[in-house]
């Protein structure tokens, strides 16, 4: 059996005396996808911050590569991308100066060059030396999933990724996430609706109140070639 | 791993001095408000030189620094909180004693800088002289903004992170600074009244003693602070 590379056990998170997420569970191993979709507030977002080690679970484990996600050594955090509904971007810099300083956070080899790639791969070569400050929500978001993959990650969380996207820019962000989950990563996305993340060939799992409902047997499309093996265990 | 640690310490400086050097908030933000310190107090002390004179310049010169420390260390910490880029800083690789280091290294620039022309505008309004008393003012002053940018910096960490920060940073700040700042303003005194070195000396080693608590403080506290959600 392959190790869950994003585990989720018995997951919860309270804000006060207010339940976000109760009992979730959930593994995602590398070269598959998975899903979590619910209306707003149903905490998806929630969820994404709590595996990506960014907030502290109120019960339970959240797991990356079997370690908590709190507590990741700088060569583990190294292998997690993470694309958020805030960009991680900085405004007054130009998208080749961002992506420049986040590979050079990530130490990304022939940085220049990849920076030049992923800036040509999400269709921002034109824009690449101007500011992100004068950016549409879409360009900033093609470059937010630019800056997510940099590092080519073998995890990555991405809170709802087609957000802001047009057709194009959609499809863009959906070649990438096929060939990142061909070369291993392990992706677990947030989106409000399944459609786009079934056409992906991810397992769909719904947060209805806090909880993580089995998919039912229609809303998972094990589409060929690689299905996604992403277990709820609850 | 330190060649990488240095690498991000690096990048991490040299961004938001970019971004000063784009926006320069921080700089434009400290320089005038250290003028407006320096012209409230210059009125209200009405300086007519001698020791009282260097006396009430080296206070109005320390009050500057505090406020502007104060800014600048806001501006270096809290300018990662648009569009969430600190939780990408904490999600990366990136030391946080490094990123710690680089604010800091950032913040001190920037005080540096307004500090630099704070004390340009002291000479002149309170009627001192451009000579070696002046530049005996130097160590005093960046020890100074040193230990008030390596304190500012960490409790700038806690205070973006609350609601009214704003009013908190000003509360633990100062009140944790003000043996360093009797320090400084004594030992910038001295420096101004041309008293004996020895004298002089003695308030800058308290100086020093400070900011090695100081930064020593943030350098390991920094991680706690910073990573809690």
């Amino acid at each position: 059996m392959t190790a869950a590379l994003i585990e989720a056990r018995a997951l919860g998170k309270s804000f006060g005396p207010t339940p976000v997420l109760r009992e979730v569970n959930l593994s995602v191993e590398a070269g598959r996808g998975a899903a979590v979709i619910g209306a707003n507030g149903a905490g998806k977002s929630t969820l994404i911050r709590l595996l990506a080690g960014l907030s502290a679970p109120s019960a339970g484990g959240a797991l990356l590569f079997g370690e908590p996600a709190r507590a990741l050594a700088p060569p583990l955090r190294r292998r997690v991308g993470l694309l958020s509904h805030q960009s991680f971007l900085y405004p007054n810099l130009t998208a080749r100066e961002n992506l420049e300083f986040y590979a050079a956070l990530y130490g990304v080899d022939g940085a220049r060059a990849a920076v030049a790639q992923w800036l040509e791969r999400v269709a921002l070569g034109g824009a690449a030396d101007a500011r992100v400050r004068g950016f549409s929500r879409g360009m900033e978001q093609r470059l937010a999933l630019a800056r997510a993959l940099l590092a080519r990650p073998d995890v990555l969380m991405l809170d709802e990724p087609f957000a802001a996207l047009d057709a194009d820019g959609a499809a863009l962000a959906a070649a990438l996430l096929r060939e990142a989950i061909g070369r291993g990563c392990a992706v677990l996305a947030s989106a409000h609706s399944a459609g786009a993340m079934e056409e992906l060939g991810f397992a769909v799992f719904t947060l209805n109140r806090g909880k993580l409902v089995r998919p039912q047997a229609s809303a998972v499309r094990q589409s060929p070639p690689r299905p996604s093996l992403a277990r709820q265990f609850s | 791993m330190a060649s990488f640690a240095a690498r991000s310490f690096v990048a991490v400086l040299r961004k938001d001095l970019l971004l000063e050097v784009r926006g320069g908030q921080s700089t434009v933000a400290l320089g005038a408000l250290s003028l407006l310190v320096l012209v409230v107090l210059v009125f209200a002390f009405n300086p007519a030189g001698g020791e009282r004179g260097a006396a009430a310049a080296a206070g109005a010169l320390w009050v500057a620094l505090v406020f502007s420390g104060m800014l600048g260390a806001t501006r270096a910490v809290s300018g990662e909180s648009e569009n969430g880029c600190i939780r990408a800083l904490l999600m990366s690789p990136l030391d946080r004693a490094a990123l710690y280091a680089a604010k800091l290294a950032a913040a001190f620039i920037f005080m540096a800088v307004a500090e630099a022309a704070s004390i340009i505008l002291m000479v002149l309004f309170f009627n001192l002289e451009f000579d070696l008393r002046v530049m005996r003012l130097a160590p005093a002053v960046m020890l100074g903004a040193l230990g008030f940018a390596a304190l500012a910096t960490l409790l700038a960490g806690i205070s973006s992170r609350l609601r009214g920060g704003d009013l908190v940073l000003p509360l633990l700040a100062v009140p944790m600074f003000v043996p360093a700042l009797i320090a400084g303003v004594k030992a910038s005194a001295a420096a101004l009244a041309g008293a004996p070195l020895g004298e002089f000396a003695v308030w800058l080693k308290v100086l020093v003693a400070f900011d090695v608590l100081f930064v020593a403080a943030g350098y390991l506290l920094f991680e706690y602070v910073a990573g809690e959600e």
